[in-house]
């Protein structure tokens, strides 16, 4: 069944198509983070319509599929004009999707903060901004990370979904060897195999991390 | 009498819902004046303070600090509610100590003192730090610098609180129950800060307390509350020895008894 000397014939081109599964995943989490953050801060907002506006937003994302919603964004935007590469669709599509997931973490974060932090910080007079920047975000973060890095793993997962927008990431480049040579036992198990040798590693290291921020 | 009037309540309302907390109070306090707030919990002191320090919005009345009103703002000639800018102007002014200290567990004690004085003032980082060390020595914790406020006694970190309240220079602080939060042992350190700031003389001072020795000591004056309204007010020894309505006299007496 198994044939070794496929398996390494196939390998440089699946380890090199991981490239894009990575870039897509790190790409996804950063505009995945500062959405999540903005949109935080539109829920809080003062202004109700605001804040109801930002809610509405993030009820919908989350309860409509992912694989939905990255269907719309490459097929349907190039209809009103917006078309964007296999990559730059994925990339946004896990963002958009993920952001609504950090938001909750970050909410979290925030609302753990105690009501006296944001009173000294009236005290002292520093600006509704600064009180963001200074006390409560540096307070607010360090406790969700490791939250945070288990969604960076969940995404990092994710990425196969981007196939079906027809991104060549580490999944479709599997499928391509498979229908080329029809052997896809070989192909799907290094897959799942750099999957899994990526992702346990990084879990540790997201326990170490949050060791280390939280010791105080 | 004293200089310049520097903090004024006109006419104080504060509600909760139904519930009046502040039932119109007119209250002035004098540039440097020590007035002590004394009264049974849940008569309005606290929240009297916290209406100074912007914390919260008084429902009727205004309050005015050193000669500008605090919530409110005239533009064309009528009065409204007063913009983040003009309250962040005027609250310059105003200092305060909580009671539970609110530090900032992410900065060492250093950091909690130095950052308003950057941030805030715009003070150089070296400035600010020379400052902070002053003010650090001055409470007695200069050996405690680079510690985080995890590590340190109430105490010492109600004396933190002091100092980076002093550092913002305010030209009054409110110590809202600043020993009420601390093992009994504790409780003199931080009075004894208190009274050396309070001897110092230029800053004036709201201070809420049930130390009522403390009170009597440093204030030129004590104000007595009950359910939102002044009952009292005189020279302490006056009204130590002389109360002259029943209330205080009870709650004075409450005060004899546990000592």
């Amino acid at each position: 069944m198994w044939d070794w000397s496929f398996a390494l014939e196939i390998l440089p081109e699946i380890v090199s198509a991981l490239k894009i599964t990575i870039s897509a995943t790190f790409a996804g989490f950063a505009v995945a983070l500062v959405l999540g953050l903005i949109l935080t801060l539109l829920r809080r907002s003062d202004k109700v319509i605001i804040s109801k506006a930002a809610q509405g937003f993030i009820e919908f994302i989350r309860n409509t599929p992912i694989l939905v919603q990255l269907y719309f964004i490459f097929y349907v935007f190039p209809e009103f004009g917006l078309s964007l590469s296999p990559f730059a669709a994925g990339v946004v599509g896990l963002g958009l999707h993920y952001s609504t997931y950090l938001s909750e973490v970050y909410r979290s974060g925030i609302d753990a903060v105690p009501q006296g932090q944001w009173e000294v910080g009236t005290a002292l007079n520093f600006s509704k901004t600064q009180i963001w920047t200074k006390i409560i975000i540096p307070q607010a973060v360090p406790p969700v990370v490791p939250v945070l890095g288990n969604y960076l793993l969940t995404m990092f997962k994710e990425t196969p979904l981007l196939s079906a927008i027809t991104l060549v990431e580490i999944l479709q480049t599997a499928k391509i060897i498979g229908s080329r040579s029809f052997r896809y036992l070989e192909a799907f198990s290094i897959v799942g195999l750099l999957f899994l040798l990526l992702s346990y590693p990084s879990s540790l290291l997201i326990q170490r991390l949050d060791k280390k921020l939280n010791r105080r | 009498m004293k200089e310049n009037i520097l903090v004024k309540y006109n006419d104080i309302h504060k509600s909760y819902g139904d519930l009046e907390v502040l039932k119109g109070i007119n209250l002035g306090i004098h540039e440097g004046e020590k007035v002590a707030l004394i009264g049974p919990s849940g008569s309005g002191k606290t929240t009297l303070a916290r209406l100074l320090m912007t914390l919260e919005e008084p429902t009727k009345g205004t309050i005015e600090v050193d000669g500008k009103l605090l919530w409110h703002e005239e533009v064309n000639g009528k009065l409204q509610r007063a913009s983040e800018k003009h309250l962040h102007e005027v609250r310059g002014n105003i200092g305060m100590v909580f009671q539970h200290f609110h530090l900032f567990p992410h900065m060492t004690v250093l950091e909690n003192v130095m950052e308003a004085p950057i941030s805030v003032l715009g003070m150089k980082k070296e400035d600010a730090k020379k400052d902070a060390q002053e003010m650090l020595d001055k409470v007695g914790l200069i050996d405690k610098v680079d510690t985080y406020p995890a590590q340190l006694s109430g105490g010492q970190k109600q004396r933190v609180a002091i100092a980076r309240a002093l550092v913002m220079r305010p030209k009054i602080m409110i110590f809202d129950e600043p020993t009420s939060a601390l093992d009994p042992e504790l409780v003199g350190e931080v009075l004894d800060v208190i009274k050396d700031i309070a001897k110092e003389g230029k800053m004036g001072m709201l201070l809420i307390t049930h130390e009522m020795d403390f009170a009597m000591d440093i204030a030129d004056r004590v104000v007595f509350f009950d359910e939102g309204i002044i009952l009292e007010q005189g020279p302490p020894k006056e009204l130590l020895n002389n109360p002259k309505t029943e209330r205080l006299q009870t709650f004075l007496s409450r005060f004899m008894n546990a000592n």
